[in-house]
Formats: structure tokens, C-alpha cells, sequence
């Protein structure tokens, strides 16, 4: 690499390292006060590194009950939710993005529109609804009800992702003799993955933070997600036990970061680098 | 549908052309094709309808109606007719909220699209390293609960003993002594900003990567070994491939930085919410549940979709229309 | 055909996973002759007292054999919401712990039942707290039986004190002394000799009922505000009077941001205002010297009325065993139930099982809002925040900021 590539380089990175910093300090400071004893969480003055660390707030968390069971919940709703939504969602992404057909612009409208109306306004009806079929207190309600909420923006997403795709790529697919359906699965498939990656992981996040809904449809304690148990240690009247909050946040963000480090392999730069001949 | 739209309609028009007198046109391929949209979308479809096709009609007819906690327990609301929407479009709170809520949301997408897509152009240029300890960074603050994230921006800039006012006053930038951060509502909306732009660039950042990675590593080499400038090359190759996923997301932004409540609520709290710094998410919250007024509180969430539509609409066509030259 | 089977396969998973995760109690909107009963109480129970509650519950299955009860704990932010969606949804619980603040507006909804014939049966009910038991009254119907209380007591550093030569003050104007001399011996930047903050409206109305106002009374079927009155107006400015003096905590600033006991514990206040819980939290270092007192009021002997905190257990209307609710209540009221909550700090329901602990003290001389049910909007419009911040910043003459926030309570609480 020449002298100036390289100085370029290393000033990219230096940027890139500051922006780390910065973005990573609330979550930086989130771990770190989960280690800090009492006295240094409310002290007059800062502490930049916990000095006397402390696994105490990792244990009081872990033995209230009902921890394990909403890592179990969460995890069993966040993945039927996200698993069944991509594959819906890319079906109807492909519909949208390379069909023409009557309807489109109503399907287009349903699927923009729903994303603008205040989910505040929809918990009630929704419950009286849910109520009806049975689905209330239990995991496949919540699981529904997400991925109504998940679709829509996937849909979206993906639609936009579908026409970002050279169409010389296609068309070699057809000039190939080969299926409609076959070059979908063999050609396009890995071509968009990085957008199914991304909406994945937006639809991962989403749902495994969401905290309205599922405290409002699941009643027994037994059933709650994550989110929910971690709402209960600012939820009473009396103290706020800091120190267990922050170490059950970060424990609880640990599946979302694993989630993270399975897919984000194939958000690859250059994947379509030889592709394209000529 | 022509037969150069459709993909291997080239090939059945041939086909057709060979064999001129067997005209069947109701085989099962051609059926097949016909109905495949149909087919792809009837799931999506279904789901949304089965689960929110009671509820809308539900918030419509709500909207029309009283509709208090006593009505709700007699499970019987009385019709008034327009008399909800007349009233929150005779409140001038309203208004008031309404322009503030502009204001913000033009200036979290603005922060959003564009510091997320400079990040984005960077994870292009760093080492690998650099990029894997970045996008690290940015998941990580994308994985924070929005609860959680709240109670640190409150430590960082609690009155007495919070990081900022420690930090400041340390730089000597200035007395900082206990200065109260929530006093004004500008202060309280632009920490809510930061909040908000800071979980919300993650997903900016790696959904436009994932987009520029569907550049052509060719054209842009290309485009460089003829002397074109890094922001030629930018226009020219970049944007138009990444300009669907781009207009998408500004889309989304605005919608949600709309309708946002979780973050500001929380971070200012109740006891310091009022008409001065009320956001519509907040609005919506306050008249239509904390005073149990569901009526209101639908004429409300139905006047927000209307408005979102006509913010939005200018993005929503480009995209449409875009995808109608792509097809 | 790769695709239209993808496309079956999701929706055949998709039945599959609702067919066989579905609840396999049906939550039907009638329930038949129900042997089970559902309880909604605050986690509060459950992190304080789970032993009062599984005792209570082992003697309602011994009394009722084949019945059971499902406790869920709820927390404060929502368990509202919660409650409105099963209104709307027909399967609300069968007894419901609610805030005393909360009572008036669900029963003025008409969403609980009438419990008036059995209030004989309840135990210690001719003794109960007369803050505590008005909170589940409506139209003279009772709807809501006392559980807990919890009163407003003063914590401070006996060691601070007794460098300043103060005693435990006796009237107003003794502690106001008491005040002044802490500030010249502490002169810390930021230090509080009494922390209290601007906006603290249970603490500034405790003045208000202490020199004889009030802050809204019912005439003639319409709520009046009664802030501007001269009593109360007196209260207002012995509370700005004692604010200057005592108090460096923001003028505009809330009760829980921060929270008293951190600026206690970081050493920046001799003494802090609030529920007698706050000793939990005061730090490792100053644990030994905190001790407690009650709140004295100006009028020598008396002491300040404290807002009287506490719950209501309540049977919602649509409770499909309401004789079995009520005598769940009634097992978990009792008294032997009432001395294990006395145990762990609360104040219990009946003036005749009160001890001499700080709290219960406190207790004897009490305050509570207005019982009207558009009460907590006024609470969440912040009037009385907003009042009290323009009154301590000097913005706004208490004779104007009162009217003001009269006004604004005339015209919520008769909506």
C-alpha cells in the first residue's frame, strides 16, 4: 500500500476508533456499574473504572425469581417471531418488488400505513381480541402479535433491498435457462442476504426490547419475557436496587449480541465482486 | 404483465412463437404465475388482517364515540359523532404540539440519515479491525432496552454527581456546579435528540453497509482508474444503488420519530412533563390514557396516522415510483 | 416449485407453534362457578412479605379445600393499564391491591363490587385509619378495605445534629433554627441541612393542612379549590419560609430525581422528608447515626399532618366468586396478618393495633387528597408542581400562582 493510502488509512481509523468510544461509552457504563459496589454507584463524584468490583449484583439478579424463565420466554417468542417473519416478509417483498398486479398500491398502503398508527392506541382492542381466541397469557398471542408489528417494516426493507440488485444479474440467471423459482433461491438469495441479515437483526432487537405488549397480555409471572422481569426492579414503590438493574440489563443483551455474531458474517463487503463479468 | 417483466417471459414468448397452434392459455404455469403475487403476499396478509383487522375498525369506531373508564367497564361507549376531533383540533395545545413535534422529528431524522450513512461510508474505509470493534459498538448500543439506556443518559447527567456536569466543570469549560439539565424544555428535548439518534443510528449504519454492499466492487474501481473523484464515484455508482434502501429508512425514521414516546417520556418523566415540552407520542399518552379518555385518545392516534401519511408522502411516492422504473 | 411451498410450510409452522403454545386454561369471559382465584398484588409483597401472603393463602385452602389462588404481583407503572385492558376484556382479577390515590376514579367507574354488608367482618374495621379507610369509600358505599399505610417522617444524622447542640425540634420554628445553624456549621457547596426539594407537593401541602386549609372542598355538588385562602396561603409561605432556609436542592426539581436518600448518602443533607423506608438506602458510612423523628408542625405539640400514603384490596365487579375474593381479603387483613406487615416497618390498617414506632406517629395527625375521581389528572397535569415552582423561584406572587392553580383544580376535578 503507498505511503498515502496508508495515512489515509490511519486517519479512517482513528476516526473510527473515536466514534467507538463514544458510542459504546452508555453501554460502557452500563457493565461498569454493574460491577461497582453501592457506595461508588451514588458517590459525589464519578468513578471511571469500578475499584473494588463486585459480582454481588450479578448473583441478586440471577436468584429473583423468575430470571431464568423470561430468558426462556423471550428467547422461544424472539426466535418463532423473527424465523416466521423473514421468511413471510421475503415473499411478500418479492411479490412487491419484482410483480406487477392489481392490488399493489392497496398491499403498499396496508403495509406503510400500519407502521404510522401509535401502537398506544392499539393494546386495548388488541387484548379484547387476542382475549377472544384464547391467546391471551399465552406465548403464541405475544408471538402474533409481533410479528404483525415486525412485518410491515420488513416487508419494506427487504422490498428496497430486492430493487437495489443489478438487473444484468437477473437476467444472466434467465439467460441460464434456468427456473424462475431456482434462480430466486440460487442467485437472489445471496444477493439480499445482507438486507435479510439486517431486518433479522432490527426484528431481533425490536422484539426482544418490546415491553408494552408483552406486559399486558402475559399474566402469569412464569410466562413474562426478559424485558418484563427486568421491568419489576423499577417497578415497586420502594428503592431502586441500581447495581442488580444495570448487571440484569447487561445479562439479558448478552443473547442479542450472540444473535448478532451468528449473522453478521454475511453482511460482507464485496459479495457480489465477480458477479459481474465484463 | 409484458412478457419482457416477467422473468423467462422471453423465453415463453419464444416458445409460444414455435409453436403457434397450441394455444392453451389457461395451462397451470401460466395460472401459476398469474396467482404467484397473490400467493406471496397472502400470508403477510392474513396475519395482519386476523390480528389487526378488529382492532382498527375498533380505534375508528372509538374515535367517534365517549368512551371513559366507565364506559369501557359497561363495555358501551355513546356516539357524539365528530365531537373528539373537534375538541383536539380546537386545543391549541395541539397545535403547539404538533409544530414542536415537526421541529424534532426534522431534526432526529436529519441526525439519524446522516450521521448513520457518514458512519456507514467509514465502515467502507477502516481496517477490519476498526470495523469489527465499530460495528461491535454500534450493537451493542443498539441492544441496550430503551429502559436501560434512559437510566444512564440520567446518571451521565444527574444534577449532583452526573458525568457531564463532573467533566465540564473539570475542562473548565464552565461552571457546572449542579447544573439542573432538565430545566428547560430545549435542555430536556435535545437530551431526549441524543438518546434517540444514538440508538437509532445502529440501524442506519448497518442496513446502509449491508446496501453498499451490494455495489459492484468493479464499477467503482472502475470509475476510480478513470479519475473520478471520491464524491463523483459516490453520486454516480453508490447512490443510485443504495438510493431504494435510503429513501426506505428516511421513511421509517420519520414515522417513528414521530410518533415517539417511550424515550422522551421516560427521560423527562411525569412530574416534569407539561404543555411546553409535550411531544404527540406524549400528547396521545396523556390525553387519551392518563385521563382514560379513549375516545380522545383514538381521534388522536387517527389524526397522527393522517398527518405521518402527508409527512411522509413526498418519500413513500419516490419510492414507489422508483420501484415502478425498476420493474 | 420452490416458493408456494415455502410459503405453505411458514403457515402450516405458524398454526402448528399457535396450536400447540396456546393457554390450555381457557380464559373464557365467564367462568362457571370458579375454584381458583386470581390476586393481583403489588411486587412490593413479594420482595417484602411473601411469607404473610403464603400463609394467607394456606389458610384460604384450608378453609376452602379444592380452591386455589393464583397471586401475580404487579408493578406500579402499569398494572393500571393492565387492569383497563382486562376491564375491556371481561377476565379482570378477582381482588385487586390498588394505590388509596387510585380508588376514587375506578370506583366512581363502578368497577368494584360493594363490599358495605361485609365491612362488619372485616377484622379491627370499626378502628380503621380514618385517611386510609376514606380512600375506598364513595357515595357512602365502602368498595375498598384498608391494607397498609405509610407516613412521611423527618431522617437526619444524629451525629450532625448533635454538633449543632440540637435536639429533636418541636415546632416549626424550632427546626427552622436547628436549620440555620446547620448551614453555618456544613458549609459544603450544595449541602441541605434539610433536603427537600422545590416541587415536593406531599411535603409543601402538609403546610397547607397545618395552619387549617385545604386544597379543594366540595359545595353544593361542585369542587371549589381552596388554595387561596388565607390559611392556606399562610401554610404556602411558611413552606417558602422554611424552604430558603433550610433547603439547597433545585427549586424546580422533583421528589424522586434524585432520590432524597442518595443526596443523604453522598453526604450533601443533614436531614431528608419522606416515607420511613428511606434508612434502607442512606450508605454504608452513615447507617450508625441516622435515627428518625416526626415532623413538627408550628403549633407547639402538635405535629406536621403527613401525607398518608398506602393500598386498597378491592373486588372488581366482573369477579366470577366474589363471597371467595372477599374472603381471601378478609383472611389476608386479619390481624395477626396486620402485626407481620407492622413487623416489617408499614403502619397498619386500625388505629387500635398503631404502635409508638417514628412512622405510626406520624401517622396520628395525617392528610389525604381530595376524593374526587378527576384527582389524579390534576396530579399528572403537575398543577401543584407548577404552583410551588412559581412561588419558590419568585415568579409569581403566591396570591397569584394560588388562584392560578385554582382555577386550573376547579376545571379538571369538574370535568
Amino acid at each position: 500500500m503507498s505511503v498515502r493510502r496508508r495515512r489515509t488509512r490511519f486517519v479512517w481509523d482513528a476516526i473510527g476508533l473515536a466514534l467507538f468510544v463514544v458510542i459504546s461509552f452508555p453501554v460502557y457504563w452500563m457493565i461498569a456499574s454493574a460491577f461497582k459496589q453501592e457506595d461508588e454507584l451514588n458517590g459525589l463524584t464519578p468513578t471511571w473504572i469500578p475499584l473494588h468490583p463486585t459480582l454481588s449484583h450479578f448473583r441478586d439478579a440471577m436468584n429473583r425469581p423468575f430470571f431464568w424463565d423470561g430468558v426462556k420466554n423471550s428467547l422461544i417468542i424472539v426466535s418463532v417471531t423473527v424465523a416466521l417473519s423473514m421468511v413471510l416478509a421475503f415473499l411478500a417483498a418479492i411479490a412487491l418488488a419484482k410483480f406487477r398486479f392489481t392490488g399493489r398500491s392497496l398491499f403498499i398502503v396496508l403495509i406503510i400505513g400500519i407502521q404510522m398508527l401509535p401502537q398506544a392506541g392499539l393494546i386495548i382492542p388488541l387484548y379484547v381480541v387476542l382475549a377472544r381466541y384464547h391467546q391471551v397469557n399465552a406465548l403464541s398471542g405475544v408471538i402474533v402479535t409481533y410479528m404483525t408489528f415486525v412485518l410491515p417494516f420488513s416487508v419494506w426493507v427487504l422490498r428496497g433491498f430486492l430493487l437495489g440488485i443489478p438487473k444484468e444479474l437477473e437476467e444472466a440467471a434467465m439467460v441460464d435457462g434456468s427456473s424462475r423459482f431456482g434462480s430466486f433461491t440460487r442467485i437472489l438469495l445471496p444477493l439480499v442476504a445482507p438486507g435479510l441479515v439486517a431486518t433479522s437483526v432490527f426484528a431481533f432487537i425490536t422484539t426482544w426490547n418490546e415491553y408494552i405488549f408483552a406486559r399486558v397480555l402475559l399474566n402469569d409471572q412464569s410466562k413474562q419475557t426478559a424485558t418484563v422481569w427486568l421491568s419489576y426492579f423499577t417497578g415497586t414503590s420502594r428503592n431502586t436496587d441500581w447495581g442488580g438493574l444495570m448487571a440484569g440489563s447487561t445479562l439479558i443483551a448478552i443473547p442479542v449480541i450472540v444473535f448478532f455474531l451468528i449473522v453478521q458474517r454475511k453482511i460482507a463487503f464485496g459479495l457480489t465482486s465477480g458477479a459481474v463479468r465484463g | 404483465m409484458t412478457t419482457s417483466e416477467i422473468p423467462g417471459g422471453t423465453a415463453l414468448a419464444a416458445e409460444a412463437t414455435l409453436r403457434p397452434r397450441r394455444r392453451r392459455p389457461f395451462t397451470f404455469a401460466r395460472v401459476l404465475r398469474a396467482a404467484a403475487p397473490y400467493l406471496l403476499i397472502l400470508p403477510v396478509v392474513v396475519v395482519i388482517a386476523a390480528i389487526l383487522g378488529y382492532p382498527l375498525y375498533h380505534l375508528a369506531r372509538l374515535s367517534f364515540q365517549k368512551y371513559g373508564l366507565f364506559e369501557l367497564i359497561a363495555r358501551h361507549g355513546t356516539d357524539v359523532g365528530w365531537a373528539n376531533y373537534s375538541s383536539v383540533l380546537h386545543d391549541h395545545v395541539f397545535w403547539q404540539v404538533l409544530v414542536r413535534t415537526i421541529v424534532f422529528t426534522v431534526a432526529n431524522v436529519a441526525l439519524t440519515m446522516g450521521v448513520g450513512t457518514l458512519i456507514a461510508l467509514l465502515l467502507t474505509k477502516v481496517s477490519s479491525v476498526v470495523r469489527v470493534l465499530l460495528t461491535a459498538g454500534l450493537v451493542l448500543a443498539w441492544s441496550m432496552p430503551p429502559v436501560v439506556a434512559v437510566q444512564v443518559w440520567l446518571w451521565m447527567t444527574n444534577t449532583e454527581n452526573g458525568l457531564l456536569n463532573y467533566t465540564l466543570t473539570k475542562l473548565h469549560v464552565g461552571d457546572y456546579f449542579q447544573h439542573d439539565w432538565y430545566a428547560t424544555s430545549f435542555s430536556q428535548l435535545s437530551l431526549t435528540t441524543s438518546l434517540i439518534v444514538w440508538g437509532a443510528i445502529p440501524f442506519i449504519v448497518v442496513t446502509v453497509y449491508a446496501g453498499l454492499s451490494q455495489v459492484p466492487h468493479e464499477l467503482v474501481e472502475a470509475a476510480e482508474i478513470d479519475g473520478a473523484r471520491a464524491w463523483r464515484v459516490f453520486k454516480d455508482v453508490t447512490v443510485p444503488i443504495i438510493k431504494p434502501i435510503f429513501l426506505v429508512l428516511t421513511s421509517l425514521s420519520i414515522i417513528w420519530d414521530f410518533g415517539v414516546f417511550t424515550q422522551p417520556f421516560l427521560l423527562i418523566d411525569q412530574t416534569r412533563i407539561n404543555t411546553s415540552n409535550e411531544l404527540m407520542g406524549i400528547y396521545l399518552y396523556e390525553e387519551g390514557y392518563v385521563k382514560t379518555d379513549f375516545g380522545r385518545g383514538a381521534a388522536i392516534s387517527i389524526l397522527m396516522l393522517l398527518i405521518v401519511a402527508v409527512l411522509s408522502v413526498f418519500y413513500v411516492r419516490k419510492m414507489v415510483r422508483t420501484s415502478d422504473e425498476a420493474t | 416449485m420452490k416458493v408456494p411451498f415455502i410459503a405453505a410450510a411458514a403457515l402450516a409452522a405458524l398454526l402448528a407453534v399457535v396450536a400447540s403454545t396456546a393457554s390450555a386454561k381457557p380464559t373464557a369471559s365467564k367462568r362457571a362457578a370458579a375454584t381458583k382465584i386470581t390476586v393481583w398484588l403489588q411486587v412490593d409483597a413479594q420482595s417484602g412479605w411473601p411469607n404473610l401472603v403464603a400463609a394467607a393463602n394456606q389458610q384460604f385452602q384450608a378453609k376452602h379445600p379444592g380452591a386455589t389462588v393464583d397471586v401475580q404481583y404487579q408493578t406500579w407503572g402499569d398494572h393500571l393499564s393492565k387492569f383497563d385492558a382486562t376491564l375491556a376484556g371481561g377476565n379482570t382479577p378477582d381482588v385487586i391491591e390498588m394505590g388509596n390515590t387510585e380508588m376514587t376514579k375506578y370506583m366512581a367507574a363502578g368497577a368494584f363490587t360493594n363490599l358495605t354488608p361485609q365491612k362488619g367482618s372485616f377484622a379491627n374495621s370499626k378502628n380503621w385509619l380514618k385517611g386510609l379507610a376514606a380512600s375506598g369509600v364513595y357515595n357512602g358505599k365502602v368498595y375498598g378495605v384498608p391494607y397498609y399505610a405509610g407516613s412521611r417522617v423527618v431522617t437526619y444524622r444524629s451525629d450532625l445534629y448533635r454538633k449543632a447542640h440540637s435536639k429533636v425540634p418541636s415546632t416549626l420554628a424550632a427546626f427552622t433554627a436547628t436549620a440555620k445553624r446547620l448551614k453555618k456549621q456544613n458549609t459544603k457547596r450544595g449541602f441541605s441541612p434539610v433536603y427537600i426539594a422545590g416541587t415536593d407537593w406531599y411535603f409543601a401541602m402538609s403546610f397547607v393542612y397545618d395552619y387549617g386549609g385545604q386544597i379543594a372542598k366540595r359545595v353544593n355538588g361542585k369542587w371549589v379549590g381552596r388554595l387561596e385562602t388565607p390559611k392556606a396561603r399562610a401554610g404556602l409561605a411558611a413552606y417558602k419560609r422554611f424552604f430558603t432556609a433550610a433547603s439547597r436542592a433545585s427549586k424546580t426539581g422533583t421528589e424522586n430525581r434524585p432520590q432524597p436518600y442518595d443526596v443523604y448518602a453522598r453526604g450533601q443533607a443533614a436531614s431528608i422528608v419522606g416515607p420511613a423506608w428511606f434508612t434502607c438506602c442512606v450508605g454504608k458510612k452513615y447507617t450508625k447515626t441516622t435515627k428518625q423523628f416526626v415532623m413538627p408542625g408550628h403549633v407547639k405539640g402538635q405535629s406536621m399532618p403527613g401525607f398518608l400514603g398506602g393500598s386498597d384490596l378491592a373486588v372488581p365487579k366482573g369477579s366470577s366468586d366474589k363471597a371467595l375474593a372477599t374472603d381471601w381479603i378478609r383472611i389476608f387483613t386479619s390481624t395477626a396478618s396486620q402485626r407481620g406487615l407492622q413487623a416489617k416497618g408499614n403502619i397498619p390498617n386500625a388505629t387500635n393495633l398503631l404502635g409508638n414506632s417514628v412512622n405510626e406517629r406520624a401517622a396520628k395527625r395525617s392528610w389525604f387528597v381530595p376524593t374526587a375521581k378527576n384527582w389524579v389528572n390534576v396530579e399528572n397535569g403537575n398543577v401543584l408542581r407548577t404552583m410551588l415552582a412559581r412561588i419558590l423561584t419568585g415568579k409569581a406572587s403566591i396570591a397569584a400562582a394560588t388562584e392560578f392553580a385554582d382555577s386550573n383544580i376547579e376545571l379538571t376535578l369538574n370535568q
